[in-house]
């Protein structure tokens, strides 16, 4: 995989990827350090009673909570020791700015992933896949130049009426496209809320972001059949002033950080290692002493 | 009141399009002149703005008026617009926060963004005020406030020299393409959806060159021959967009603004291509206005009253988007929403200039 000089030929290279790819070392100590602490959630995993290392509130099984599929970027930005750059697109802030959504999932990951540095560019990416939104996407992208992008989509093409195979064409094209670049990509399909349960469309665009994860082999965080379970679980406790909804709602935004956190470190579980980085002919300079930071 | 003339009319046309083009997903969509190009309404509408602005800062006899009456001129009119922007993002909110309540559905509230306001209002109601917490869709006038506010300095330079305006309105252009200069949103990370430092080369574009078709015949002379290349530009357009051959951000050169067909920056594609409209469509108007008359009546006064009409459209068009979502959309919903906003715009209209002709001397109650 020599995806990140790809990137690096077309976009200009952060100087944070740059000193990461000088220093270009001890792989097996963080591989084996990676691959420990994920086996073992999953070596734990009991579908009946929910993921452990997920908080009280927010457990859901594994099988309802996310689809896991190769992380190769991510990965190697591991083996290369240097931050991961993520960019968090859609998915609204929790109540209280210190404990966001960004900041939250940050946290997450740096639990999960010891010694790993997270820097995550959270952005909103209203208006609808199937038009307009996908190419502001790829700007953000250009622009982010991140090794990851979690993607929560789908809702406002659902709240647009947006036909379904139309979305599903527009979201299948922008995810080869970022995955094109060596950019690995997480989805996140829209919320369950009672109201909606029953609406055919919203059906449908859930659906359709289920099929381009499996087409596109990235993982996804299948938030509406997490919160679906959680409502179904959820009926004692404190009510909310606005009702029943709003308080799953609210859950879900308190809960999708460690979600989303628990899709990618199961993925990356399940990532073959990257190979061992051999020089790229075309630009040895850049990962040379050129690249390196001063 | 103005007689119906050819900037009001596109004005108005820009209106009805953007409104259109503001209910995603509906049926009249792809009827609109934005399916079928790489730059769009939000062009049209922003450089008529600067044409205005050249026809505003003059007497009736064609004297400019003295510096200082334009600057006041314009510092009222950012007040207008700002004031506009406030209550409309104040009306947005409510009606998304209104529905998400009424039809129990917390979905509503991540509608263009508003999501990030209910979960952080602290914040978010201070970068309302400072126009940085902008709405998806809601993000034109934010714009047309910083614009018109600094039109002042393009103005007075002008005055001296029109190249020179000309000239430090491009090199700000070029510059913020190149250097990707943006104004910051917050609270939330990323910029403006549209890039102020960029969009400010098409308002003075229209000054400018309101000035030039004023003084001389060169630039009526210029456009007529190159009327085929407008043409051309047109049909190039329409073969891009329609074959959605655009290019890819990831593989374009430094500096890649140059050459992708970003919005938020009016990439130089774009404003090609909008001059390419601008060639091939404006003497259309001469053709189609002693043919169109009652639309023509109803585009143009649409046009004299863009700031209400424009303001009361993005409330229509949210609301238009909130019946579609509730009823489930559809051709007859589609006809509805789009009919009852076109009245909707008509009557605002109408209704402005009713109360400016019946504004006395009285006291108000």
């Amino acid at each position: 995989m020599a995806y990140p000089q790809q990137v690096s030929e077309a976009a200009p290279v952060s100087p944070a990827a740059r000193a990461g790819r000088a220093a270009r070392p001890r792989l097996s100590l963080i591989l084996s350090l990676l691959l420990a602490g994920p086996v073992q959630a999953e070596q734990v995993a009991d579908p009946g009673a929910g993921e452990p290392g997920l908080s009280q509130e927010c457990r859901v099984p594994g099988a309802q909570l996310y689809a896991a599929a190769q992380l190769g970027a991510v990965k190697a930005a591991l083996a290369e020791n240097r931050p991961l750059k993520l960019l968090a697109i859609g998915g609204s802030a929790a109540p209280g700015a210190s404990a966001s959504y960004p900041a939250k999932l940050e946290a997450a990951l740096e639990r999960a992933l010891p010694k790993v540095d997270v820097v995550i560019d959270h952005r909103g990416l209203p208006g609808e896949v199937a038009s307009g939104a996908a190419e502001r996407l790829r700007t953000m992208v250009v622009e982010a130049e991140p090794d990851l992008v979690i993607w929560q989509v789908g809702t406002h093409d659902a709240i647009a009426r947006v036909d379904a195979e139309a979305f599903e064409g527009a979201l299948t094209e922008a995810v080869a496209w970022i995955r094109s670049h060596g950019i690995d990509v997480v989805l996140v399909d829209p919320i369950y809320t009672a109201s909606m349960a029953a609406d055919v469309d919203y059906n449908r665009i859930v659906e359709a972001v289920r099929t381009v994860a499996t087409q596109q082999q990235v993982p996804l965080v299948r938030r509406y059949e997490a919160l679906h379970y959680l409502s179904s679980r959820s009926d004692r406790g404190e009510g909310h002033m606005l009702g029943r909804q709003f308080r799953l709602n609210d859950l879900g935004l308190r809960c999708m950080a460690e979600h989303v956190a628990l899709t990618i470190v199961t993925s990356l579980a399940r990532t073959e290692a990257p190979p061992e980085p051999k020089p790229d002919p075309a630009a040895p300079p850049l990962t040379g002493p050129q690249g390196a930071p001063g | 009141m103005r007689d119906p003339n050819a900037i009001d009319f596109w004005r108005g046309f820009a209106l009805v399009t953007i409104f259109i083009n503001h209910i995603p997903g509906n049926t009249f969509e792809r009827y609109t002149f934005s399916q079928y190009g790489i730059s769009d309404a939000a062009e049209l509408f922003v450089f008529l703005a600067g044409w205005s602005i050249g026809i505003a800062t003059r007497g009736r006899d064609g004297v400019p008026e003295p510096p200082g009456k334009s600057v006041v001129r314009l510092l009222a009119r950012t007040v207008e617009v700002y004031r506009a922007q406030l209550t409309v993002m104040l009306l947005a909110l409510a009606i998304i926060a209104g529905a998400a309540l009424l039809l129990d559905n917390p979905l509503i509230l991540e509608w263009h963004n508003a999501g990030g306001f209910f979960a952080d209002p602290i914040q978010s109601v201070c970068g309302m005020a400072l126009l940085t917490y902008q709405l998806g869709f809601f993000n034109i006038l934010p714009l047309y406030v910083l614009l018109i506010g600094v039109a002042p300095v393009f103005v007075l330079v002008g005055r001296v020299s029109l190249v020179a305006a000309l000239v430090l309105s491009g090199g700000l252009y070029a510059a913020s393409l190149v250097f990707e200069w943006n104004l910051p949103s917050w609270p939330g990370e990323g910029d403006w959806f549209f890039d102020p430092l960029c969009w400010q080369v098409l308002l003075v574009l229209g000054f400018v060159l309101q000035r030039w078709n004023l003084r001389s015949d060169v630039l009526r002379r210029w456009s007529r021959r190159l009327f085929p290349a407008g043409i051309a530009i047109v049909v190039a357009g329409i073969v891009l967009s329609v074959a959605e051959i655009r290019p890819d951000p990831m593989l374009v050169p430094s500096p890649r603004l140059l050459f992708t067909f970003e919005k938020t920056y009016l990439t130089p594609a774009r404003l090609v291509h909008f001059l390419g409209v601008l060639l091939a469509f404006a003497p259309l108007y001469a053709l189609l206005a002693p043919r169109l008359g009652h639309i023509v009546g109803y585009l143009t006064q649409l046009g004299r009253n863009s700031l209400a009409v424009f303001s009361m459209g993005s409330i229509l068009s949210l609301i238009g988007q909130l019946v579609r979502f509730q009823t489930g959309g559809g051709l007859l919903i589609d006809m509805l929403v789009a009919g009852t906003g076109v009245i909707g715009l008509g009557f605002t209209a109408w209704f402005v200039e009713w109360r400016t002709r019946n504004r006395s001397p009285r006291p108000r109650p």
